[in-house]
């Protein structure tokens, strides 16, 4: 398992040679693009307060996450379960996502205030549009001849939910979950946005508006790591748990 | 007669019960809870907001005060209509009328920045010596009301603003410093520090206020239901946030600690220099010869003038309304005057 890791970590250490290289052969200024290792210090140098970012930034996200994935989860459900409900609330999920996430910060931070949750919402709603789509759709892909099978032992709706409907649809809410997760994470960070004083998003902002591109750099870098790590975690998680593939 | 009496020494009855029940149930050193909204993100622009609460002046006038960060697309003015918010350091003189003009029930307690902030610069060796030399010229602004500020500039030296070729300006100064662009515009107290950074110094200035024209900006702002309810608060809040800003131009480096230890990712050269600017614009003209924060009626009656021949506002706005200077003038000398 652990040898899987080594041509990506080369990847990546050639990328940052090649980044470091390019930009002292060209003489790039630094306001620019810094160069590789000029970024590299600056986490170092700003390791206390990026690893303070990185905690808060990581709890909104998998906090939103879990919320936007059980919301998505129990919505996809309800409209494989009701084709009524689905055509009555569908429209609004298509509506919801329409709107740019940034329009509803002044609302999110009236209703939810400046603490976490307000970053956690804005997560979670971005989360939840993917996992309500593959919910529905992996629930409504079931054979209805299993169904049928299943129905003719005595099997009640529950157990048709659990038994077959679940796993079958599982694969495909996998898919959904590894989207969702990056989106919570953009959805934490622009949650920050919207007043806050710790948090990658923050960091970001600071960087920003002050011109400071190691550490703007060094934070984008952070969050490209964190997303491939939460990534890897949802791989590994479907890896171990939801190995199978529904037969189409 | 005796029916009169008896009604007033009942409601005088009731009012006492009323006054013991109050005073049992909070207790002298109870605060009163309320939040104060940024119009941007936690930085030495707000130095005396910090040293407010961090030295307990908020405290000593009774109240527990949040400090809420703003950030892009989060509008102050808005969160205070709403409620959401009891005071803010909200955007300048524009926003304040503009909100008027849609009837939020805000109303402006004081001016932070007596001059307008930002300035429009230009390379030395640009070619350009003065506003008429705008013309034909690839100017870039701030988008959010400084477009304005910008026209009544060169309308009043006589350019014609369509003869300018004026787009928005992006958050980097990178176009002007590369020279894509000929005249940007910059707050005194981040942009211009920001291309000193980098070392770009020569650079000549245009400021709005050596044309005769005035925009001042980061208004203290609360609601009318606030000034209704609660005055006793408002009261307590403005003469705190001017004690903080006393202290903050006057102990610079602490105020700066102070702010930093708030937000930690602040550069703290950047905020130093941030500070001292802020400090200028504050205790500029009316702020010192009135005081902190003072409200120079004359001038912000120009920049509605502005405001409104612009058409950013449709109608005139009633300063009686938009403003209660009476709180301003109740706040101790002490406080205000530096």
């Amino acid at each position: 398992m652990r040898s899987t890791f080594v041509p990506q970590i080369a990847a990546l250490l050639g990328l940052l040679f090649l980044w470091e290289a390019v930009v002292l052969a060209f003489n790039v200024p630094a306001h620019v693009m810094p160069t590789a290792s000029a970024v590299l210090q600056d986490i170092g140098t700003g390791a206390a307060l990026i690893g303070r970012g990185v905690a808060r930034t990581l709890l909104e996200t998998l906090l939103g996450f879990a919320i936007g994935a059980m919301v998505g989860f129990a919505f996809g459900a309800a409209f494989a379960w009701s084709r009524a409900l689905e055509r009555v609330l569908f429209p609004l999920f298509i509506l919801s996502q329409a709107i740019p996430v940034i329009a509803f910060g002044a609302l999110v931070v009236m209703w939810l205030g400046n603490g976490i949750w307000s970053k956690v919402a804005i997560a979670a709603y971005l989360t939840a549009f993917p996992v309500t789509v593959n919910t529905c759709r992996g629930m409504r892909s079931v054979d209805p001849q299993r169904v049928a099978l299943l129905r003719s032992f005595g099997a009640g709706d529950w157990r048709v939910f659990w038994s077959l409907q679940v796993p079958f649809a599982l694969p495909s809410i996998m898919a959904a979950l590894k989207l969702g997760i990056s989106l919570g994470l953009i959805g934490a960070i622009v949650g920050e946005w919207f007043g806050d004083t710790v948090g990658l998003g923050i960091l970001l902002l600071q960087a920003m508006y002050m011109e400071n591109m190691p550490r703007l750099w060094a934070v984008i870098l952070v969050c490209g790591v964190i997303g491939i790590a939460l990534y890897a975690l949802m791989e590994a998680i479907e890896r171990r748990w939801v190995w199978w593939r529904p037969e189409l | 007669m005796m029916g009169v009496v008896k009604t007033v020494r009942r409601a005088a009855l009731a009012l006492g019960t009323l006054a013991a029940a109050a005073a049992i149930a909070t207790p002298a050193a109870a605060l009163e809870t309320v939040s104060v909204r940024l119009k941007w993100v936690a930085q030495a622009q707000f130095a005396g907001v910090y040293v407010a609460k961090a030295k307990g002046f908020y405290e000593a006038e009774g109240l527990d005060v949040t400090i809420n960060p703003g950030g892009p697309n989060l509008n102050a003015e808005s969160l205070v209509a709403s409620g959401s918010d009891s005071f803010a350091v909200g955007g300048g003189i524009e926003s304040l009328m503009a909100s008027r003009d849609k009837k939020l029930p805000i109303v402006g307690l004081g001016m932070m920045h007596q001059r307008t902030p930002y300035v429009f610069v230009t390379m030395n060796d640009s070619g350009i010596k003065t506003l008429k030399d705008f013309k034909g010229k690839k100017v870039t602004t701030f988008f959010t009301g400084a477009q304005h500020t910008l026209n009544a500039m060169l309308l009043k030296e006589g350019v014609n603003p369509a003869d300018v070729t004026i787009t928005a300006q992006a958050v980097s100064m990178t176009p002007f410093i590369s020279k894509e662009v000929d005249v940007a515009t910059v707050t005194l107290y981040n942009e211009l520090n920001v291309l000193k950074a980098r070392g770009i110094t020569n650079v000549t200035v245009f400021a709005p206020d050596d044309y005769g024209i005035s925009v001042p900006r980061d208004v203290l702002i609360t609601s009318e239901k606030m000034i209704a309810e609660k005055p006793k608060a408002v009261q307590g809040f403005l003469n705190a946030t001017l004690r903080g800003w006393k202290y903050a131009i006057q102990n610079q480096g602490e105020a700066v600690d102070i702010v930093m230890a708030a937000a930690p990712g602040l550069d703290k050269a950047h905020q130093t220099a941030m500070l001292a600017e802020a400090g200028r614009l504050t205790i500029a003209d009316a702020g010192t010869t009135k005081g902190i924060a003072a409200l120079d009626m004359d001038r912000l009656k120009g920049a509605h003038d502005l405001l409104l021949n612009a058409k950013v506002i449709n109608a005139p706005v009633d300063f009686a309304t938009a403003f209660a200077p009476q709180f301003w003038d109740a706040v101790p000398a002490a406080d205000k005057k530096m």
